[in-house]
């Protein structure tokens, strides 16, 4: 069980402070792979960087903290204050953009292996490498060969092969399908599921494509201008949805046969500077009432495991 | 796995494209196998003929003044009564020590400073960037000159290199700094930060691969500037002109008037070796940095 503490992560700026995330409570239990999804600039970002405990300026963490449910070899227990020791062996990251987060001038091989404890046999580390991309569906040459030499595929594959050698309990995928088409995509996700289901690990995965929630996503967690507003599996958060924020994103996506016009959600997300009161969501809100426009929504549960922060989910139970 | 054949199609050869790519490496280009040979030319006569001679070509009134070219003096001699041949071999060799001795001076403390000041940032970045700017300012050439009269004749020709040393490593930090700049807000560095690595080892095997084709060119180009310089402070005779170097040699020369004498190899002789080190040198560099874009892939 991963527990997320009340987290409020906040930049410093030229113009003062702004919340990035704000108040974010939530508890994930493990071996679930967590979509988190949302517009630009709602804190997916910033969570994930919580999540990884990379906390340097300009942000901070003003309160709360991540118990990750894991101990060291020690038997402590795994916080943000230690989670920077464990980077890598108990929690991964996987990019966006597997382009630039290779270094174009270093082999794949050297890449692999250039931060390992000095002590380490590089040789059969190396071999173990090689057997573990083949299962990822690479030929084992590719580690001898530059980025540049390599398909998007193939790199992303390499990035999920580097993130998962050594068995994390946790991996964050921040949008790591964004910069491949489609079917790549898909690839890539079939792996990560299926590594998933083999290591049990928990997988955060950030990305503003439902569908490739609705493929991957065990748990949906739905965030608007720094807040959580809606949590539950991701059957509930699809099929009954309770926030109007997620049904209105999810009837905006297409499906086959269905030749309606599309509406988008009108107005944009408020801007974090303003003084913000009551419900984040109210301005742009159908359902927005004069409570709404005055007092926060608290999160809910409003089915077993479905939460929402909204005044009138139950209209939609 | 759905892309298994597509996946398994593309790799067709990332080993065999890197042999070709490493046999391209060894045919060297034109511009770098020429610029080398010249070197090597220079470099290895003006270093080894030294040793078969008991002669000191400093010395003067050794031989006859002013005998044209013979078997015996393959230049002639000069009006001190030096051999001409030898003062030239010996001012190549004492320039190229010179030379490279500086230049691995320079390039290791502006690889250090810019790589540190460029990745590590912040006011360590602004301290050691406002010492390095403070020295780009400051004119190099007549400061030389007015420590070179300050010191002259008191002097031993190493001063010269320390003086060289210590105006001419801040171009290369900047540079070097300006480039540690760019890579260390790429994505690769903060996947290196993010595997644990710490920020020298950062440094050494993220970023520096990354500078190390700059350095060698660098390297050879501060050669360039420590011979260039030196020599011009000799030919206005502000350096040990005692000390055979091609700036020194081409300081007497005029100072006893060679070309009016008719002793045209006394001068000729030293114009014609400095312009070949410097072909030599400017062909190994832009050579070598044709070779590095090639490895690269022409990226």
């Amino acid at each position: 069980m991963i527990k997320l503490n009340n987290i409020v992560a906040t930049y410093t700026t030229v113009r003062g402070q702004v919340d990035a995330v704000d108040g974010v409570d939530l508890e994930i239990p493990s071996g679930t792979v967590l979509g988190i999804a949302g517009e630009s600039g709602c804190g997916k970002s910033t969570l994930l960087k919580v999540l990884y405990g990379d906390i340097t300026y300009p942000l901070s963490l003003s309160s709360g903290d991540v118990e990750y449910g894991i101990q060291d070899a020690q038997g402590v227990e795994i916080t943000t204050r230690n989670i920077r020791d464990h980077w890598f062996r108990r929690i991964a990251y996987i990019p966006q953009s597997s382009m630039s987060s290779l270094n174009p001038v270093i082999r794949i091989r050297r890449q692999f292996v250039d931060f390992l404890d000095p002590d380490t046999d590089r040789a059969q580390v190396l071999e173990q490498v090689r057997s573990y991309i083949q299962q990822l569906d690479l030929p084992p040459e590719a580690l001898d060969a530059y980025p540049h030499q390599l398909s998007g595929g193939m790199r992303q594959r390499i990035m999920v092969a580097m993130a998962t050698f050594f068995h994390p309990d946790i991996i964050l995928a921040d949008e790591p399908t964004t910069a491949l088409d489609v079917v790549v995509q898909k690839g890539i996700l079939l792996l990560l599921a299926e590594i998933q289901e083999e290591m049990q690990n928990t997988i955060f995965f950030v990305s503003h494509d439902m569908g490739v929630h609705y493929q991957i996503s065990h748990k949906m967690l739905i965030m608007y201008a720094a807040k959580a507003v809606e949590y539950g599996d991701s059957s509930d958060v699809f099929g009954r949805s309770l926030h109007p924020y997620t049904k209105l994103l999810t009837e905006s996506l297409p499906t086959i046969g269905d030749d309606h016009l599309r509406q988008g959600v009108a107005g944009r997300p408020p801007s974090l500077w303003d003084e913000l009161h009551g419900c984040r969501f109210a301005p742009r809100c159908p359902l927005a009432t004069d409570i709404c426009r005055s007092v926060e929504p608290p999160m809910v549960e409003y089915r077993p495991a479905h939460f929402a922060a909204c005044h009138h989910a139950d209209k939609n139970l | 796995m759905t892309s298994t054949t597509d996946v398994k199609n593309n790799v067709a050869t990332p080993a065999t494209r890197a042999d070709t790519g490493y046999r391209q490496r060894l045919r060297l280009n034109l511009r770098l196998r020429l610029g080398l040979i010249i070197l090597a030319i220079l470099a290895i006569s003006s270093f080894t003929l030294p040793f078969f001679t008991d002669v000191n070509p400093s010395e003067q009134g050794t031989y006859m003044k002013n005998l044209s070219p013979s078997w015996e003096h393959p230049l002639g001699t000069n009006t001190q009564g030096q051999d001409i041949f030898w003062f030239l071999i010996f001012s190549i060799r004492n320039s190229l020590m010179l030379g490279i001795s500086v230049s691995i001076f320079v390039t290791i403390i502006s690889t250090l400073v810019g790589l540190s000041a460029g990745y590590i940032g912040g006011w360590y970045e602004r301290f050691v960037m406002l010492i390095t700017d403070s020295f780009i300012t400051i004119p190099v050439f007549p400061i030389l000159i007015v420590l070179g009269a300050l010191v002259r004749g008191r002097t031993s020709f190493w001063v010269v290199g320390v003086l060289l040393v210590i105006f001419g490593w801040a171009w290369g930090a900047r540079t070097v700094r300006s480039m540690a700049l760019s890579i260390r807000e790429r994505e690769f560095i903060n996947m290196a930060r993010f595997s644990g690595a710490s920020t020298f080892d950062i440094i050494i095997k993220e970023v520096f691969p990354y500078v190390y084709a700059y350095m060698v060119v660098g390297f050879i180009n501060t050669i360039l500037f420590a011979i260039n310089t030196e020599a011009a402070l000799a030919v206005i005779g502000l350096s040990k002109v005692e000390v055979p170097t091609l700036g020194s040699i081409i300081f007497w020369a005029l100072n006893y008037n060679a070309m009016f004498v008719g002793q045209y190899t006394w001068i000729v002789a030293p114009v014609v070796a400095t312009v070949l080190l410097f072909l030599g040198l400017f062909l190994t560099s832009t050579g070598y940095n044709e070779l590095y874009a090639a490895r690269r892939g022409q990226s």
